[in-house]
């Protein structure tokens, strides 16, 4: 759903980590520009995701949005601590994504 | 397909899946009502269960079924609330879960009828409302200060891990961080593999990765780990390069844990728990039966061009013969290959039965009255899927008798100066082709006295000194054969030795018993690795050619004429300690061999559970692998052949069936 919905957006290319650890092993081969994570994940959670861009030279000023569910706010605000430029509550509205998208990239 | 029908045919997909999704639903509830009452809950069973209810408001929202989204939806709400600790598990909590769970499985079925009533379903949703409201009891403010976790791991910590990190806190279990370096290319397997080792013995509550200090390649995870184990137990389980472990809050060691009276077998329940995250495909074990036939028609086409191969070069072609053997050498090598994935695919731990009976000796030895510890050995030998699945009844069944009629009581015990708790001990390794499970247990033997006396009164000896210790054991094989007085709930359901036998012999496989009167008894079961494709003997008697399993086939030998002794009118040789009872296959299949016998001739020792015979040969042609196929419905009556195997040369040969050679052979002897 969330690749569909970027994918609209022709310009991008984008680059889909199926989990943490894959996003891990992804980041230094793929030149990523921007990083859209989930919380809940099957092997790091997003909030280390996030912890680790913002703490690595070289990937500490790549834009980071994080999406979650109404129940997971508390977990959405650390996330914002940690770094996170933007947040997203599932269900979310397509047309806001495509917007926070081109906030950051076309700049 | 027009739009309508494939609409049509999306829906009954949903509601087919939908109606999965709840039965596992009501499983699982079952399951978390029993622990409700207990307390304490897994983990992975509250997440089962949230992520059952997700997925079911999932997908009727996306079919437009709003009622069953809405429903599902406070339901997530309230698993979601159960699983982050903010509600406390207890039975008003699992009524109202049961309660949604049965209102959606009728909304499910009236969605595939047409004019179904309404259903109400206000009242429900008030309720998980209610519960909703509720403050957990548990006071909020936690003792996660007293362990002064570093703020890289707390803030990065997700909510749900943070209810993970308080329960394991809450039930005294200690709290590590555990640093370990890797590299980038190849982190995520091993950190898997640790991963694996620590769910074992714990809980792994949150991984969070940092770049490597100075390393570009490199990768430093900081995995926060709950468990009972101290440091100094933990260290040698998980010890590697680059791993340092650190212990939170040292000072503020919790209360001790509870020593529990029946170990469990952390290593065999956390591998079963930890399989969600394993990247696995659950494949038909009947398309894998498919692909075996494959390779095996394969090796038989490599044993024809072999054949063609070397023909060639007898007739003068050399240099294209040995091309072609050269060529046949390597498929050889490749199809061997193959065959052993294809085999390794059907392979499933050992560990995986093991499991099922640690459950059964914990229920019957409370049932019972009884202190018993099980103690299991290579839970990760390996066997074929369908064999460990036909093993397990047998298997439980030895166990059952230990802990029933072994196994002294608690009192008895120390009487007799045992240690109170008896031991079971399930052990398994590989042998060879086969692969061997043995239960041994601590108990009381089992008394030759009374299994003489019963055989006697079921007047299967005519004297009580007819018969070896060894010869008596063998009667409690026999059906209907119990020396118990009293038959107890769990020795009364009807399947006896004799039962254990007959399966263990339907896959191939032997069993045997030793007796330590007053120490305890021993089962040693053996079974081939697999029944898919088999390795064969193939010997010849008078001048026909058969296969025998290698898996029946202890040993062949040479035997002298003179060796050969007549006890009552049967041919018997001493075999080291024992006597074997002979046979002759030509006689067995009414073969006219030759008239005079040679000096000295083949003997091929078989085995089928406890039994054993020497079967005399012509010739022994050597080993193959074959493909045992069905020889119908025609010849199914005639015994001591199992099937037929082509041997690649076009020529058809008969397979024989050891277990009903054997008993056809020992058939009045008993």
């Amino acid at each position: 759903m969330l690749v569909s919905t970027i994918d609209e957006l022709e310009r991008f290319t984008i680059v889909e980590a199926a989990s943490g650890f894959e996003a891990l092993r992804l980041l230094p081969r793929e030149h990523v520009d921007l990083i859209i994570t989930d919380i809940n994940m099957p092997d790091i959670n997003g909030l280390e995701l996030i912890s680790y861009v913002r703490n690595n030279p070289n990937y500490q000023s790549i834009p980071l949005f994080i999406v979650s569910t109404e129940s997971g706010d508390k977990d959405l605000e650390k996330g914002l601590a940690l770094g996170a430029n933007e947040y997203l509550v599932k269900p979310f509205d397509p047309l806001k994504l495509q917007q926070l998208i081109c906030k950051y990239l076309d700049a | 397909m027009s739009v309508e029908e494939n609409i049509g045919k999306a829906v009954k997909d949903f509601l087919a899946e939908a109606e999965e999704i709840l039965d596992q639903l009501s499983l699982d509830l079952v399951a978390l009502s029993d622990c409700a009452d207990g307390g304490e809950c897994s983990p992975d069973l509250v997440n089962s269960v949230f992520r059952a209810a997700h997925s079911l408001k999932g997908l009727a929202g996306m079919f437009g079924f709003t009622e069953i989204a809405e429903l599902g939806h406070h339901l997530e709400n309230l698993l979601d609330a159960l699983r982050l600790g903010r509600v406390d598990l207890d039975q008003s909590v699992v009524s109202s879960l049961f309660e949604s769970t049965e209102l959606l499985g009728i909304l499910v079925r009236n969605a595939g009828e047409q004019g179904a009533e309404a259903v109400d379903l206000s009242g429900a949703m008030q309720r998980i409302n209610e519960c909703l409201a509720r403050e957990p009891k548990a006071a909020k403010d936690s003792p996660l200060s007293r362990l002064n976790l570093p703020e890289r791991v707390l803030n990065s910590m997700t909510e749900y891990e943070e209810h993970r990190l308080l329960e394991n806190v809450k039930r005294g279990r200690r709290i590590y961080s555990i640093r370990v370096s890797l590299l980038l290319a190849t982190f995520d397997s091993e950190l898997m593999e640790l991963t694996e080792q620590l769910k074992q013995v714990g809980e792994v509550i949150s991984t969070l990765p940092s770049a490597s200090g100075g390393m570009d390649a490199g990768i430093d995870f900081e995995i926060l780990f709950g468990s009972e184990l101290g440091s100094s137990e933990l260290t040698p389980l998980i010890d590697r390069e680059h791993l340092s472990i650190v212990r939170f809050g040292e000072e503020a060691a919790a209360a001790a844990p509870v020593e529990e009276e029946f170990h469990a077998p952390l290593a065999v329940e956390g591998a079963v728990s930890a399989k969600s995250m394993s990247r696995t495909v659950r494949v038909d074990i009947g398309k894998l039966d498919i692909l075996m036939n494959i390779v095996g028609e394969l090796v038989l086409s490599h044993s024809m061009i072999s054949e063609v191969a070397s023909r060639m070069r007898r007739n003068g072609l050399v240099a294209p013969g040995q091309e072609l053997a050269k060529a046949a050498k390597g498929l050889e090598k490749k199809l061997s290959e193959l065959q052993k994935g294809v085999m390794e695919i059907r392979m499933i731990p050992v560990g995986q039965l093991f499991e099922k009976m640690s459950r059964i000796v914990r229920k019957i030895s409370r049932e019972q009255g009884k202190k018993v510890e099980l103690k299991l050995y290579g839970a990760d030998t390996e066997l074929d899927k369908l064999i460990i699945e036909d093993i397990s009844d047998p298997v439980m069944h030895i166990v059952r008798n230990a802990i029933d009629h072994g196994i002294e009581s608690p009192e008895d015990r120390s009487a007799g100066g045992k240690d109170e708790k008896g031991t079971i001990t399930l052990s398994s390794f590989q042998k060879g082709n086969h692969v061997v499970i043995q239960v041994d247990d601590d108990g009381c033997g089992i008394d030759v006295a009374r299994v003489r006396q019963k055989a006697l009164q079921l007047g299967r000896i005519a004297s009580l000194d007819e018969v070896t210790d060894r010869e008596a054991l063998d009667f409690i094989f026999l059906p209907g054969f119990s020396t118990s007085d009293t038959v107890s709930e769990i020795s009364g359901r009807g399947v006896g030795m004799d039962v254990v036998r007959t399966n263990i012999a339907s896959l191939s496989g032997m069993i045997d018993l030793e007796n330590f009167p007053g120490q305890g008894t021993r089962f040693t079961i053996t079974l081939p690795i697999t029944l898919a494709i088999i390795k064969a003997l193939i010997i010849t008697t008078a001048g026909r050619t058969y296969a025998l399993p290698i898996t029946s086939v202890l040993e062949s030998i040479i035997v002298e004429r003179k060796e050969i002794r007549t006890v009552e009118r049967k041919e018997v040789i001493q075999l080291r300690e024992a006597t074997l009872p002979l046979l002759r296959l030509s006689d067995f299949f009414q073969l006219s061999g030759d008239a005079a016998p040679p000096e000295s001739c083949y003997v091929v020792v078989v085995g089928v559970a406890e039994k054993r015979l020497g079967l005399v040969v012509d010739d022994l042609l050597g080993q193959q692998d074959i493909v045992i196929k069905s020889i119908g419905e025609t010849f199914a009556g005639f015994k001591g052949i199992s099937g037929a195997a082509d041997l690649g040369d076009q020529r058809t040969i008969l397979v024989l069936d050891v277990g009903s050679v054997i008993s056809e052979a020992t058939r009045g002897s008993a």
